[in-house]
């Protein structure tokens, strides 16, 4: 009985290692396989289905013998000008562009490289369970733009509720000492409220406190309204196709200047043209409405009309080269958090007296830059302060006005 | 005067009221003297208000370069680097897209890689090919993850990649890459060379 155990146990324990040591193998050439394949191969082809410069290679162990896949890898003109006719049909499918030949590829490498396409095609849920919960988390963030405002209502309400509490206690405290002793503390609620509000009507400090307090809002409405006239701020224009710079600048990191290609360069910061949307969308999206009207802009060679967020008035002039090459700002520090907003917004206020402001601050950017290097020393021989912007005509009025 | 609790709904309004007005995203707010905001020339990348564009198919205020442009007005004057520039940028033009062995033959990069200029390159490769190609030209950028085949510049197919091939490659694009060179100056291209022969030596 103990021997039979023993042995029973012995031989689940070598069928385990044998197991085991199968699958590390298995794994192990998966994992050299997959270096391989990301290195070298991942550039044309994808381990799915799914065709992109070459065929997808699932499933290729299956489809080609292993001695093929070998004389394909290290030389597949050979196997073309061989007049194998899978070779040919497979080159004259994919408008004859040759694949890049490996010759310096191994027999055992090249077979770590189809363990790992075929180990890529047995767990392919997990990657696709990744993918889902990232695209949900996306949309929930989305909404939390523009709450500022929701904020200041709902701390602006709390107030008006405190001062009302206080007001009322004010005048229950007050009705109760003039009518004390007369009982009126036992009528109904309502009552009571209905008799403090008229009593809170008819005294004339109180209605001097709301009129003083309604011409203070009106006032300030009044100069705010003044204020705002000519000043777009806030300006968040619905574009005709839903861009998330959210989702470019913030989530896929994507540079400024990839789309907006003057920034750096000339006056005004450019909106790309649809071929630069096409660089990534003509694959990633396709199905999309959104994305589906670049492809019918690009079709019908229409523009694709987006609202201008940012406008200065026609008389004055800006350029942004000169203060993002030259002055060496970031495109934040005027246009604010571009990374967080769905909806692009104005949030500066682009009045004179905001550019006024930045230019009685800043240092000039004169390191490294030899054009500089006369009016620092001018102007370092009776200042202690750094050259500032306004030093060299940063204030004057025909620097942007002429 | 008013019977209180009307005096208070009325109070309430006038607070909401204020409160709510210019919030529309869709509207600029009251502008003075609108017509010395609007340019009345026409300005690219702007709507124009009353009058639309009736010269430009379309009602565009810019319009297309002649096809086969070559920007010259930044490679003018007698500097011998930007002679250059605008040599190579002539010949790269002329080569289909599809002849990139050409391009690897007949191009040559005008500017020395001193560390100056690598590290400009750096600067660049930051701002164009980072989010797809990586920060180490790995292929495993973020954009990458989505749109998938981006090569590692140091895998034995690319590491001996030429001048002249990977400029080709930035102007013209190859595979899954599409042409950039309407987005980068051949200046920049180049040096944007430099900073992808050092990604294929790591």
């Amino acid at each position: 009985m103990f021997c039979k155990k023993s042995t029973l146990v012995k031989s689940l324990l070598s069928f385990a290692i044998l197991f085991a040591s199968v699958s590390a193998t298995f794994a192990q050439d998966a994992a050299e396989g997959e270096t391989l394949f990301k290195n070298n191969c991942a550039a044309c082809h994808n381990t799915s289905d799914e065709v992109l410069v070459g065929p997808g290679l699932k499933g290729v162990s299956e489809r080609r013998p292993i001695e093929w896949i070998v004389k394909w890898v290290h030389n597949p003109q050979a196997v073309i000008a061989s007049g194998d006719k899978y070779a040919n049909d497979l080159y004259n499918k994919f408008n004859k562009a040759a694949m890049t030949p490996y010759p310096n590829f191994t027999e055992p490498q090249i077979k770590s490289i189809i363990a790992y396409i075929d180990a890529a095609n047995v767990a392919p849920a997990a990657p696709a369970a990744g993918a889902a919960p990232a695209a949900g988390t996306a949309a929930p963030a989305a909404q939390s733009s523009g709450g500022m405002l929701e904020v200041l209502l709902v701390g602006l309400l709390i107030i008006m509720v405190i001062v009302l509490i206080a007001l009322l206690s004010i005048v229950s405290t007050l009705s109760k000492i003039t009518t004390a002793g007369e009982g009126s503390i036992e009528a109904p609620l309502l009552q009571r409220l209905a008799e403090n509000a008229k009593a809170l009507a008819a005294n004339s400090a109180v209605k001097t406190g709301i009129l003083v307090l309604a011409l203070l809002l009106g006032g300030k409405a009044t100069i705010d309204a003044a204020y705002g006239v000519g000043i777009h701020q806030g300006y968040a224009p619905e574009q005709p196709i839903k861009f998330s710079h959210k989702l470019h600048a913030g989530q896929y990191q994507i540079n400024c200047n990839y789309c907006h290609t003057g920034v750096y360069a000339g006056k005004g910061a450019n909106v790309p043209s649809a071929n630069i949307c096409m660089n990534c969308h003509n694959a990633i999206k396709r199905e999309s409405p959104e994305i589906q009207k670049i492809y019918n802009a690009i079709e019908n060679n229409e523009p694709i009309q987006w609202v201008r967020v940012h406008n200065l008035p026609d008389l004055a002039y800006f350029n942004h080269s000169q203060h993002t090459n030259v002055g060496g700002l970031e495109c934040k520090n005027c246009h604010g958090e571009i990374e967080k907003m769905e909806v692009v917004e104005q949030r500066s206020s682009l009045t004179m007296g905001w550019c006024i402001d930045c230019h009685r601050e800043t240092d000039v950017n004169s390191k490294g830059n030899a054009y500089y290097d006369k009016l620092v020393e001018v102007h370092n021989k009776d200042s202690k302060t750094p050259l500032k912007v306004q030093n060299i005509g940063g204030l004057e009025c025909s620097k942007c006005h002429y | 005067m008013f019977n209180p609790r009307i005096k208070f709904v009325l109070l309430a309004g006038v607070v909401a009221g204020l409160m709510s007005c210019g919030s529309d995203p869709n509207d600029t707010g009251t502008e003075f003297a609108p017509n010395m905001y609007h340019s009345v020339g026409y300005e690219p990348m702007t709507q124009i208000q009353g009058d639309t564009n009736t010269i430009n198919p379309l009602g565009m205020n810019m319009r297309l370069p002649v096809k086969g442009t070559v920007a010259r007005k930044r490679y003018t004057g007698s500097d011998s680097l930007k002679q250059a520039f605008l040599a190579q940028e002539m010949i790269a033009k002329t080569i289909p897209n599809d002849s990139i062995s050409y391009s690897e033959k007949s191009l040559y990069n005008p500017i020395a890689a001193t560390p100056e200029n690598i590290e400009a390159g750096k600067a660049q490769y930051e701002r164009f090919c980072q989010h797809c190609h990586g920060e180490a030209g790995k292929g495993d950028g973020l954009v990458a993850k989505q749109y998938k085949g981006v090569p590692v510049y140091s895998s034995d197919a690319l590491k001996t990649m030429n001048d002249g091939h990977i400029y080709h490659v930035i102007t013209h694009g190859k595979g899954r890459m599409w042409p950039h060179g309407s987005q980068i100056s051949s200046e920049n291209r180049w040096k944007i060379v430099l900073y992808v022969h050092e990604l294929q030596k790591q």
